[in-house]
């Protein structure tokens, strides 16, 4: 920022003109964070989220066979962060520890874990439903299964605390994918309308003739190698997809080049208006009246082997409806700004306009779908694996532990922990998203 | 008015064409062989060459009444390396194969004669007559064979080449006839690999087959309500969706009513007696309530009022079926009974919400100047609330329906899951596990059907009740 010359005044007597102090920033997001603040229940919510990321981050510490710190045959180990390294390829295990039944181990010092167990570890003493109430046969306290055991004697706490990884890498992942579809779908049919988007003939017509063969080249001619990549691994098929991805970008924008040799042609030198509004609001008018489970159920029955990556990415690519409404209708609301027009009159392009002052202030509506939709995402999640669709059988997961109840009707702690755990936390990131909707509403600034 | 009613159900076309071929897609790349379901075939690969031949005919001919020969879609986008004619060969391995097989050589004549040329050796094969000398490397032989079908690898192929042509060096009993074969085979192999074109497949083509195709033959009869046949029972898909229809349209049209009855009053008197602690409590309660999974009350309700370990109030979903020669009144009444906690769990959800939405409503018309006119005016609290304000906040409610009733629709999965209803929600279940894909896929165009024409229903009917809305949109 350039400095003011002083003035006289300022010079002579320096320590004695009184500079006023800046005046309260009551910026956009101090007035929404304050008022968030106001609702208390929200505020609880926003704290047991926090509390629940930090149990997903720590779920090895908090429940594991390895000890957290222990001296074996004299050597100190951190056999939970060893593992870490070991997964990362960066150490291995020593020979004597490499099959080790941890729980078994002659220790001559151990810190373990508050719950020594792992979801799929097996406690055949406690097999068949062991309740939270009853005897255990257990060595001691420190062993005793705090919320009971499955019908294979695996620990419900254990499982409920490795479950909230799950729930919320779930809700994060699919929601940052429905939040990029979202966001470019909504601005795009919220920015431009159906009349702001004007392309010349010339260009319309060569992009729709080029999209075929960029289609051809980049994802039918590489169809095979897409394919072998699905089947080696997920991070290879990516790779393939980014690379194909890109080609599709190259060959588009190489195409587009050409476009000064069609306007030669007067005719084709016409602008036409294309209208994206009504384009995107039908597609999603097609995405919402598809029933999401029913969608989901039909695509696990073609997948042959089940993932949680697809269920993410199925919840992803029909959840981001709610994302593109908001986008869309704020920003039909700010196109029409005068800061906008001024932007228009300064000779910024569009695409600036709409990225770097457009977009920002549409973001705000755009937090309250995110929180209804990861609290959906994780409820659907929560639903397919009691269902036991698209799930793998083996991963233990809040929805999985509840259906397992369906399957030993008196074991009511199967129902009632993993059940009031699901209910808990979509209820926080729907009061999350309600605090966020209060509090962001201009009505409720008084 | 008419104009905005006639947009609106051009639009439901497209959109309903639209999801027809999501299902379509989504059903033509599920795994496995549908006829295999339906005929039960066995494992191939035994049985004398005479039991193949006339099992392949039976196979073609099923392929034929079902309409698998038919081409996918009215067109293809492929390279010059496929053929155009691929859609016929009956097998889904071998076409697989074939397909990768041209992509790779990009040459058809010379992969179909090498395709050929494995069948002739199969067949050749098949007719030397087994000896207990013999029977090993014959075996042998004719596993490799089998795997020639599905090798597009350079080296797999030579691995099986070169374990066939065994029988060329050795000196087994099965030499004679098999040899010619196998030469010719590996004279086809190296043909195909000398006149390779591996370039042809960048080069684009279109091919157009005019609607004797498998979607325009699915789409058309679907349309006219022939759902296909499922391939468990070889029943039509239509009658079995009969059979389950009454069961979930009936449940969720008698919990959307509930689901009205009661939360309408209990909107309004929340929002009238705002403030009181009886309207915090109510709408703290009708928030828990609206967050509650169904499934987990199901599962609960199931749990401690059907028996396990503590009261045994209600039958639970395993409760020996009602016999079918009892009186009317005994099984209205047993079904009644049996319906109660299904009913709670699938009402209670959309209850709290419309009960919110309500007295979200009706805040905001209190407030507002006439309402205040009218109680200045003297009238009495009751005709204020239930002629002036209640009307005007009833209208967003009843546009709820579009929300509210897919919603009933697809939470018959779990709930006709956990409480064993044979509803479309149970069907499309059981079918998903016994890969039933005719069931699955009918019961999703149904459900987007009905969410689409619900959602047409209350734009409509919004629309009349409320002008500005068509109204609006004119004037952009």
């Amino acid at each position: 920022m350039r400095k003011l010359p002083l003035t006289p005044h300022e010079v002579l007597f320096p320590g004695l003109v009184e500079t006023s102090p800046p005046p309260p920033a009551y910026s956009y997001w101090k007035t929404v964070a304050r008022q968030f603040r106001k609702n208390r229940l929200a505020v609880w919510s926003l704290r047991f989220i926090i509390i629940l990321i930090l149990v997903a981050l720590l779920a090895d510490f908090l429940a594991n066979e390895k000890p957290i710190l222990c001296k074996y045959e004299g050597k100190i180990y951190s056999p939970v962060f060893r593992e870490y390294a070991v997964d990362l390829g960066l150490s291995q295990w020593p020979r004597e520890l490499l099959n080790a039944e941890w729980n078994k181990l002659r220790y001559d010092w151990v810190i373990r874990p508050v719950i020594p167990y792992l979801p799929q570890n097996l406690d055949l003493l406690n097999e068949h439903g062991v309740s939270p109430l009853s005897h255990q046969v257990v060595k001691s306290i420190r062993w005793r299964h705090w919320l009971g055991t499955d019908e294979l004697g695996r620990d419900v706490f254990a499982g409920m605390l490795h479950g909230t990884r799950i729930a919320l890498s779930v809700g994060i992942v699919s929601m940052s994918l429905a939040l990029l579809i979202g966001l470019l779908l909504g601005s795009l049919a919220g920015f431009f309308g159906d009349e702001g988007l004007q392309i010349s003939r010339a260009r319309l017509v060569l992009n729709l003739l080029l999209i075929f063969p960029a289609f051809f080249y980049s994802f039918g001619t590489r169809g095979y190698a897409l394919h072998d990549a699905l089947a080696n691994s997920f991070s290879s098929f990516l790779l393939q997809l980014l690379f194909s991805c890109s080609l599709f970008g190259v060959f588009l924008a190489f195409g587009n080049g050409f476009v000064f040799v069609f306007k030669r042609i007067p005719y084709l030198r016409k602008k036409v208006k294309i209208p994206v509004d009504l384009l995107i609001s039908r597609f999603i008018e097609i995405m919402v009246s598809i029933p999401t489970l029913f969608l989901i159920i039909s695509v696990s029955a073609i997948v042959t082997k089940p993932s949680l990556f697809i269920v993410m990415g199925i919840i992803g690519l029909t959840g981001w409806t709610g994302i593109a409404r908001f986008v869309r209708a704020e920003l039909l609301r700010i196109r029409n700004l005068e800061y906008i027009e001024a932007a228009r009159a300064l000779g910024f392009r569009e695409f600036r306009i709409l990225v770097r002052h457009a977009l920002p202030n549409a973001l705000s509506p755009v937090l309250i779908a995110l929180a209804f939709g990861l609290a959906s995402a994780i409820l659907t999640e929560s639903l397919l694996s009691f269902l036991g669709i698209g799930v793998p059988a083996e991963t233990i997961t809040w929805g999985s532990m509840l259906s397992m109840a369906r399957q030993t009707p008196t074991a009511w702690w199967l129902a009632l922990f993993p059940g009031f755990a699901i209910f808990l936390t979509v209820t926080t990131y729907n009061l999350v998203g309600e605090g966020l909707t209060d509090a962001l509403d201009p009505r409720g600034k008084k | 008015m008419l104009r905005y009613i006639l947009k609106r159900v051009f639009i439901f076309i497209p959109t309903m064409l639209a999801i027809s071929l999501i299902t379509f897609f989504i059903s033509v790349n599920a795994p496995g062989d549908p006829l295999d379901q339906i005929l039960n075939k066995n494992a191939v690969g035994d049985g004398q060459a005479e039991d193949k031949l006339s099992s392949e005919k039976t196979y073609r001919e099923a392929r034929h009444t079902y309409g698998f020969d038919l081409p996918l879609f009215y067109f293809t986008l492929s390279n010059a390396a496929y053929p155009d004619t691929l859609y016929k060969i009956p097998d889904e391995v071998h076409r697989n194969t074939l397909e990768r097989l041209s992509w790779k050589y990009g040459d058809w004549k010379e992969v179909s004669a090498w395709y050929r040329q494995i069948r002739l050796m199969e067949f050749t094969l098949l007719h030397i007559s087994r000896t207990p000398a013999n029977s090993s490397s014959l075996n042998d032989a004719q596993n490799a064979v089998y795997q020639l079908y599905n090798q597009f690898d350079d080296s797999k192929i030579r691995f099986f080449l070169s374990t066939l042509s065994v029988i060329k060096q050795d000196d087994c009993k099965i030499r004679g006839e098999a040899e010619r074969s196998v030469v010719s085979l590996e004279g086809a192999y190296h043909s195909m690999l000398l006149h390779a074109d591996p370039e042809k497949k960048y080069i684009p083509s279109i091919h157009w087959y005019g609607t004797s195709n498998q979607y325009h033959r699915w789409f058309s009869r679907f349309i006219c309500g022939d759902f296909g046949i499922s391939y468990q029972d070889q029943r039509p898909v239509s009658s079995s969706i009969l059979d389950a229809l009454p069961w979930t349209a009936g449940i969720s049209l008698l919990s959307v009513l509930l689901a009205y009855l009661i939360s309408i009053p209990v909107g309004v008197r929340a929002a009238v007696n705002k403030g009181k602690l009886s309207e915090k409590i109510g709408t703290t309660t009708l928030f828990v309530l609206y967050s509650l999974p169904n499934f987990w009350i199901a599962t609960m309700l199931v749990i401690f009022l059907c028996g396990g370990d503590w009261l045994h109030v209600f039958p639970g979903p395993g409760a020996a079926p009602i016999p079918d020669d009892a009186s009317w009144i005994y099984k209205i009444v047993h079904i009644a009974y049996r319906l109660i906690l299904p009913l709670i769990c699938w009402t209670y959800g959309s209850l709290a919400f419309i009960s919110r939405q309500m007295r979200g409503g009706m805040l905001s018309i209190v407030r507002q100047d006439y309402i205040r006119t009218a109680r200045a005016k003297g009238l009495d609290e009751h005709t204020v609330i239930w002629k002036h304000a209640f009307r005007n906040s009833l209208l967003p409610v009843i546009t709820l329906f579009s929300e509210v009733f897919p919603l009933a629709v697809s939470g018959s999965v779990v709930l006709e899951h956990i409480f064993n209803i044979p509803g479309m929600g149970q069907l499309s279940y059981e079918a998903l596990f016994s890969k039933n894909y005719p069931v699955i896929f009918s019961v999703l165009l149904i459900t987007a059907f009905l969410t689409l024409s619900g959602n047409l229903v209350a734009d409509i009917g919004y629309a009349i009740v409320d002008p500005r809305i068509s109204f609006s949109k004119k004037k952009k």
